[in-house]
């Protein structure tokens, strides 16, 4: 008889889990394409352990989504409250239909993802485009929705969508804006929400597996335990949130230190964001007119496994396009950093970045330097936390630690190798001076 | 109107938490949200966030990444003011931003001030409601036919169900007389 179960090894979560209809997407042609889509770009470059693929963060996901559902709808941890809030959360077959919903979301909330994942895909994309309009292109698809309608209950492709892509990205068709009802809020919460997405939490442990980083680790299991449904801290809202027991509260705070440091370690690491952008450049002249396709059989065709065989190509022969920024790559001469932003700069100018990476340009020429600059994001690490005396208690409020972990910014200045002695002692001279003015000419708007 | 943006944006949000602290108003985040729509959706000062019915009513996550990189860049500090979370107000380098446009300032005054003396003080779960109802009737309302307000009540409670049909009603009359105390700002 054939197995309806099935369980594939991890090295994150030792086993991820999934039935036969969930295997049947994992076996599709979006999902199978993510095995050869690299996990971190170019990371491999600087951490030459980090060569995992979005295929198995993607399981890992679908994975943790599924843990996290099965916590916080468990009838030990659903209160009063929760059940005024969320009635259905007794009916089974309610239940059962979002647990199924959500784990698909999940597996399939990366499926969009350019080659190489994040490298420059607002200017590798025509405008209006991102790789969340191609995942809800994709999970729309004639191919996809029909796996869904054979789904028993069949599952609405909308409902996958929204949990997929959550509150930021949603859209009915590219004009329209669509609201997010309390339960959809929660869930998609549970796979892309700031402080306690499973996205996040497999990625951080996953990369820093992959990377040799330690500092991506964090008790997850305790988290997870300890995930409740919960009233907003201190307000007379009744609006759900997302929370934790107060035993959890210590994993949170290794979470979101883990992101502090991944993102100041790895992902924001200078080396990594210049190959990044040298294969932007090696892109946008390779491509015909410059972006990828978006039309879906095409997005499925090309994968990093093409665009290397290329990238390799056209290092070696200077006729190819983008030859100049693939034989940086290949050969790695990479541009060398020149400036990032600090206290005593920020201080007299508030946009030292751009006035200078300016100034570099005029004086160096612009195919010489390169800007990057990418601002903070996220909110408050900001939750309810239930304690131990069944108060409910703003996080910020218990956690000295999450008011004061800092965010990781990208503000860099890069030059071309063979100027850089000439450019660093033009920018000792002269930084001052410039930024200065800049600051005067502004005030006079 | 041309969105206001990258620094000036920035001086015009510290205007704004400022005139809200002033007013003895609560600044943590969901106030500050909630306001900015408001001074954005109703009062039309062109701030550029794209804002979704989400987290306590209207939301938008662009606003959160720059309040968020406006307190990584010292321009916004956290206040702890137990029971309740973090309240937000001007920084230190503050003063020095917000003196760097005083045309722009200058310009939204009036509207920022009607936002801090009319909507700010309020308590978060009346400006979510609210919000919620500015949302509901720009969704619903067109320049010829406004909705009725039982109407857009209906739609409020279907959309937040733990806000009664009652609670609606009271929210969305209360967002009339806002826009039409407004008007004037707007010209």
């Amino acid at each position: 008889m054939a197995k309806s179960f099935h369980e594939v090894r991890d090295p994150i979560h030792d086993f991820v889990r999934f039935d036969s209809t969930e295997r049947e997407v994992i076996d599709s042609r979006p999902l199978q394409r993510l095995r050869h889509i690299h996990q971190l770009g170019m990371s491999h470059l600087v951490y030459p352990g980090a060569t995992h693929k979005r295929f198995e963060h993607s399981l890992g996901v679908m994975e943790l989504a599924g843990r996290v559902f099965d916590v916080l709808t468990h009838w030990r941890n659903t209160s009063d409250w929760v059940l005024d809030v969320f009635p259905k959360i007794d009916d089974r077959l309610w239940i059962g239909y979002w647990r199924m919903v959500l784990r698909i979301a999940a597996l399939c909330h990366d499926i969009g993802h350019l080659p190489f994942s994040h490298v420059a895909e607002k200017e590798l994309l025509p405008k209006g485009w991102s790789h969340e309009r191609l995942t809800m292109q994709l999970i729309r698809s004639d191919a996809m929705s029909s796996m869904w309608s054979k789904m028993r209950p069949p599952l609405e492709t909308e409902d996958i969508v929204k949990l997929a892509v959550g509150p930021k990205f949603y859209r009915k068709d590219p004009r329209e804006r669509a609201a997010f009802s309390d339960w959809e809020a929660l869930l998609s919460e549970i796979i892309v929400g700031d402080a306690f997405g499973v996205d996040r939490m497999d990625y951080l442990l996953r990369d820093s597996h992959h990377a040799g980083v330690v500092y991506g680790k964090f008790g997850h299991i305790r988290l997870i335990d300890t995930l409740r449904v919960l009233p907003p801290p201190g307000e007379d809202s009744r609006e759900p949130r997302l929370g934790v027991e107060q035993g959890g509260l210590h994993s949170a705070e290794a979470l979101l230190l883990a992101r502090y440091f991944m993102y100041a370690q790895v992902y924001f690491h200078r080396v990594r964001r210049i190959y990044d952008i040298h294969l932007r450049d090696f892109l946008k002249e390779w491509l015909p007119r410059g972006t990828f396709d978006t039309d879906l059989e095409a997005h499925l065709n090309v994968t990093d496994a093409e665009l290397t065989v290329a990238l390799l190509e056209a290092a070696r022969d200077h006729s190819k396009p983008g030859h100049d920024a693939a034989r940086r790559i290949v050969e790695r001469d990479h541009f060398r950093l020149l400036w990032q932003r600090n206290p005593k700069d920020w201080d007299i100018n508030k946009e030292a970045g751009p006035v200078l990476s300016r100034a570099v340009m005029k004086e160096f020429g612009p195919e010489a330097v390169r800007y990057d600059y990418v601002p903070v994001k996220g909110g408050l690490p900001d939750f309810p936390v239930k304690c131990k005396d069944g108060r409910i208690v703003s996080s910020l409020r218990l956690s000295q630690t999450l008011r004061t972990i800092p965010s990781a910014l990208v503000d860099y200045i890069f030059v071309d190798p063979d100027k850089r002695d000439k450019a660093e002692a033009w920018m000792n001279k002269n930084r001052e001076t410039i930024l200065k003015k800049a600051k005067k000419g502004e005030i006079q708007q | 109107m041309k969105a206001v943006e990258g620094m000036k944006r920035r001086a015009l949000l510290l205007s704004l938490i400022d005139a809200m602290s002033k007013e003895g108003s609560w600044c943590g985040e969901t106030h500050v949200q909630k306001c900015v729509y408001f001074v954005q959706d109703m009062l039309d000062v062109p701030m550029g966030f794209d804002f979704i019915l989400y987290k306590h009513g209207p939301f938008s996550f662009d606003l959160r990444d720059e309040l968020t990189a406006m307190r990584a860049d010292d321009l916004l500090q956290l206040d702890l003011q137990p029971p309740y979370g973090p309240s937000l107000r001007p920084g230190p380098l503050a003063e020095d931003l917000i003196g760097f446009y005083p045309k722009t300032i200058r310009q939204y005054k009036p509207s920022i001030e009607f936002l801090a003396t009319h909507v700010s003080t309020r308590r978060v779960s009346e400006l979510e409601r609210l919000g919620t109802a500015l949302y509901v009737t720009k969704k619903m309302n067109s320049e010829r036919s406004p909705e009725p307000v039982d109407q857009r009540a209906n739609q409020m409670h279907s959309l937040k169900p733990h806000v009664s049909k009652e609670e609606a009603r009271i929210a969305l009359r209360d967002v009339d007389t806002l826009i039409s105390e407004s008007e004037s700002l707007r010209d």
